[in-house]
């Protein structure tokens, strides 16, 4: 069971580099060796010559970043992409998600096409598709919808995850909220789940947890790449029995995100610390499970400040989370625990009904995977993958922006004439306000 | 652009030949050749219809519209008759050999033949028979096919429609269909290793236990039957419709047919066969068409009544007397022409005036005694002098 990464713009291209790198280093790590095999199998295929090469696709429409995670990868001794499994150009999307989608995208659609199916025909089974990229830019958001969506057409039954990094709020670039806007409400329709990384979380955790002094595009990819390296390494589940599971983005998908209105995942991983210190601390089940439950339920992204004020309430005293600092809502939580005495560690705390909205019970919305070998050197972790209303806020904040722009029509005539009308604007406004409105609801 | 006659029927036949071959490969035993469909057509005699009879019966039971164990029960040489009869009632199929049950038998043996079997064979068809006869035999063939299982639809009582539970409802069928696609990609995996092993087998041993062998090729048999029968109903399904253009020629010929029927009650003869084509709608139209007149005749024979009652004199003209008849139905709308209280006028003037006379004489007769009395009165009083007007 494999899955087949697509890599798409600058972001995807190094958040996937850094992904390949920590699951490879992990699986090789151990001595493990069923493990192992089950992480090379699902992330890499194998050459005649024992080299491991990444079942991924590079898209970009530089070819600067692509060139450096290959040559990264390579240099790295352990794995290297495929030689021929990507494709860039020399002209970018100009941060413009319309000349991506409109352009860029279907004049390339035949050759990214060629490529992902080489990727899957080398697979002996296809677990699932990832596309990963950002939703600020041209590129990744632009073409990476586009080229999203090509996927869905060619493999209606497959299940398709995107990774999306979510821009920084004080801005990287002018029109990123409408790039956001539009990417969300489109991969709303194609994908499976919707698995997002906040930029200013990411960079707190650096900051504050990792103590990096000054934080690079890299420290924030590689806590990136932990957080999901920890959710997609193999781990024993429901179905499993009793082996590493098979088919990880199927098992993610239907454990988490079964409602059309309710796509979008958030993850928090406990305990993250600087390198040099892990071999100073221990951990134990139940501290890490109580600080992971109380950042679940305030909706704090890392260990530090943590508001151990907010407690679960009954159904009807719940508020809209909109505007008071409240109790996080959960639809559906999945639980990974990897590390020394797995068996013994009690999850009951997640399995509160109280964590859940009334119509579901806690039994379809609580998911536990467990995995006795430790993680990319933590002696024991956990990470909650979290389909709740951790990401409303930050949601409502791209969309309230966007619509303020649109308000006042700036920028409009740039994607106009790239074919994206005031029409689509609209419509995604309204698919989102929707996706809003549901997770409001969520009490 | 119409194509000769001969092409035509050439076309027919290979059409029908392919609906035989399909019939034959969905595990019939009795089917005829193209040839007695065309026989059926103008009736061809006992032989066809036996075939017929027993093509029915065969499709039926095949079908399990009838249980092959009603047949075996039923007793004579009928029995055949009365299992397709009863089949096809339960399909609602209706035809007056049908509903009488004595089909082909005695006294109706005239216009009874095989080419109303021939059109209850099309109904049979028409109304998807053989798709069910398709699906059974694939499900025999082929063991591999998932075969769906029969779920309780009923819904808890306890269901509340409301939008908590629509949610739900919405996260189930999600999660249902995920679990679809695990399923059917692990079904795609265990083909491959499947493929993967058979494949090995062949490479490896030759002389593989002759049991496996056995068992391969038995498989190896169904599979090519099973593709068999699919191209035939691949065939089948393309030239489909000019067997139905035929099957309205027999409907046509059924309708025109010269032999005059004599039906026992008039509504079966309209609805004993599904009518392609107008000629039913033109016999209905002719009957209600023929209703109103009589209606309007009757009208008129009761104003002529009229007129010879009284109006004798004047000119019978067709327009007068309707309109005399209307007038006569707004006077008296209940009464018929003649009624009992209603006197001829010479006899009731002479009744009037023998009346008169009598009651002129009674008033003669006490003006007398009125005067008499007052003379008597007149008589007693001396003092009193009257003075006459």
């Amino acid at each position: 069971m494999s899955v087949v990464t697509v890599q798409l713009g600058q972001c995807g291209n190094q958040v996937g580099h850094e992904l390949f790198d920590v699951v490879c280093a992990d699986a090789q790590d151990g001595q493990r060796k069923a493990y192992g095999t089950a992480s090379c199998e699902r992330f890499f295929h194998q050459t005649t010559h024992g080299d491991l090469v990444a079942r991924a696709v590079l898209v970009d429409m530089e070819p600067k970043v692509i060139n450096q995670s290959i040559s990264r990868a390579a240099k790295s001794g352990r794995w290297r992409y495929g030689e021929t499994s990507h494709f860039s150009q020399k002209q970018g999307s100009g941060n413009n998600w319309a000349n991506g989608y409109c352009v860029h995208g279907p004049s390339h659609r035949d050759m990214v096409e060629e490529l992902v199916r080489r990727e899957v025909e080398r697979c002996d089974r296809l677990a699932g598709l990832m596309a990963m990229m950002s939703v600020a830019g041209g590129t990744g958001s632009g073409v990476g919808t586009y080229v999203t969506q090509c996927l869905r057409d060619i493999y209606p039954s497959t299940f398709i995850l995107n990774h999306l990094t979510w821009p920084y709020g004080t801005g990287e670039v002018i029109v990123q909220n409408y790039n956001s806007v539009l990417t969300l409400a489109h991969l709303y329709k194609l994908s499976d789940a919707i698995l997002v990384h906040e930029n200013d979380t990411v960079h707190r955790i650096c900051s504050q947890l990792l103590n990096i002094k000054h934080i690079s595009f890299g420290d924030v990819n590689r806590v990136i790449a932990h957080q999901l390296g920890s959710v997609l390494q193999p781990a024993l589940t429901a179905d499993s029995q009793g082996v590493y599971s098979r088919n990880p983005l199927g098992e993610l998908v239907s454990s988490l995100a079964c409602h059309p209105e309710y796509k979008l995942l958030s993850v928090s991983t406990i305990p993250q610390m600087p390198s040099a210190s892990i071999a100073y601390s221990t951990f134990s089940w139940p501290g890490l499970l109580k600080h992971l439950r109380q950042m679940l339920i305030s909706n704090t992204k890392m260990e530090e400040g943590i508001d151990w004020q907010v407690r679960p309430t009954a159904g009807s005293e719940r508020t809209s989370s909109l505007t008071a600092p409240s109790f996080n809502t959960s639809l559906a939580n999945l639980l990974i625990l990897r590390g020394k005495d797995v068996y013994s560690a009690e999850t009951g705390a997640f399995e509160d009904p109280a964590l859940y909205t009334s119509w579901l019970s806690s039994q379809e919305a609580f998911n536990l995977w467990k995995s006795p070998v430790p993680f990319n050197k933590y002696e024991k972790s956990a990470t909650v993958v979290s389909n709740s209303q951790a990401l409303l806020r930050p949601l409502d904040n791209i969309v309230g922006k966007a619509w303020n722009m649109f308000a006042s029509r700036a920028y409009i005539h740039q994607y106009v004439k790239f074919g994206i009308s005031e029409e689509d604007f609209l419509d995604s406004f309204t698919s989102l306000e929707q996706v809003i409105s549901s997770y409001s609801q969520l009490c | 652009m119409r194509r000769s006659k001969a092409a035509v029927s050439v076309e027919v036949r290979q059409v029908i030949g392919a609906l035989c071959r399909l019939l034959a490969a969905t595990g019939l035993h009795a089917v005829p050749a193209p040839e007695t469909f065309r026989r059926a057509k103008f009736s061809g005699g006992l032989e066809v219809e036996d075939q017929f009879w027993q093509l029915l019966t065969s499709i039926l039971q095949s079908a399990g519209i009838v249980s092959c164990e009603a047949f075996n029960q039923l007793e004579g040489v009928s029995k055949h008759r009365k299992l397709v009869a009863a089949g096809l009632w339960q399909t609602g199929y209706h035809a007056d050999w049908v509903s009488g049950g004595e089909g082909g038998e005695g006294g109706q043996g005239g216009r009874f033949s095989s080419r109303d079997l021939l059109l209850a064979l099309g109904w049979l068809l028409a109304t998807g028979t053989l798709e069910k006869l398709l699906t059974r035999r694939v499900q025999q063939m082929d063991n591999i096919l998932l075969t769906p299982i029969p779920v309780n639809p009923q819904l808890s009582s306890e269901l509340q429609l409301h939008s908590a539970s629509l949610r739900k409802l919405q996260w189930l069928i999600g999660s249902l269909n995920y679990q679809g696609q695990i399923l059917l990609s692990m079904q795609e995996e265990r083909t491959r290793l499947l493929h993967a092993v058979l494949f090995a087998i062949l490479q490896t041993s030759v002389s593989s236990p002759d049991q496996s062998s056995t068992v391969l090729r038995e498989e190896c048999v169904c599979v090519q039957q099973l593709c068999d029968l699919l191209e035939a109903y691949l065939n089948w399904k393309q030239v489909e419709n000019i067997f139905w253009t035929w099957m309205d020629s027999v409907v046509d010929c059924h309708l025109t047919d010269p032999v005059v029927e004599k039906p026992t009650h008039a509504p079966s003869g309209i609805t004993r066969v599904c009518h392609h084509g107008n000629r039913g709608l033109e016999k209905f139209e002719d009957m209600i068409l023929r209703l109103p007149r009589g209606q309007k005749g009757q009208q008129i024979g009761r104003g002529d009544a009229e007129d010879r009652g009284e109006r004798s004199t004047e000119p019978n003209s067709r327009l007068k007397s309707r309109s005399n008849a209307a007038a006569a139905q707004q006077r008296c709308p209940t009464a018929g022409p003649e009624t009992p209280d209603e006197l001829p006028l010479s006899q009731a003037t002479q009744l009037l005036l023998h009346a008169e006379a009598l009651l002129l004489e009674r008033r003669d007769r006490q003006r007398l005694a009125n005067r008499i009395q007052l003379q008597e009165m007149v008589g007693k009083l001396d003092e009193l002098v009257l003075i006459p007007p």
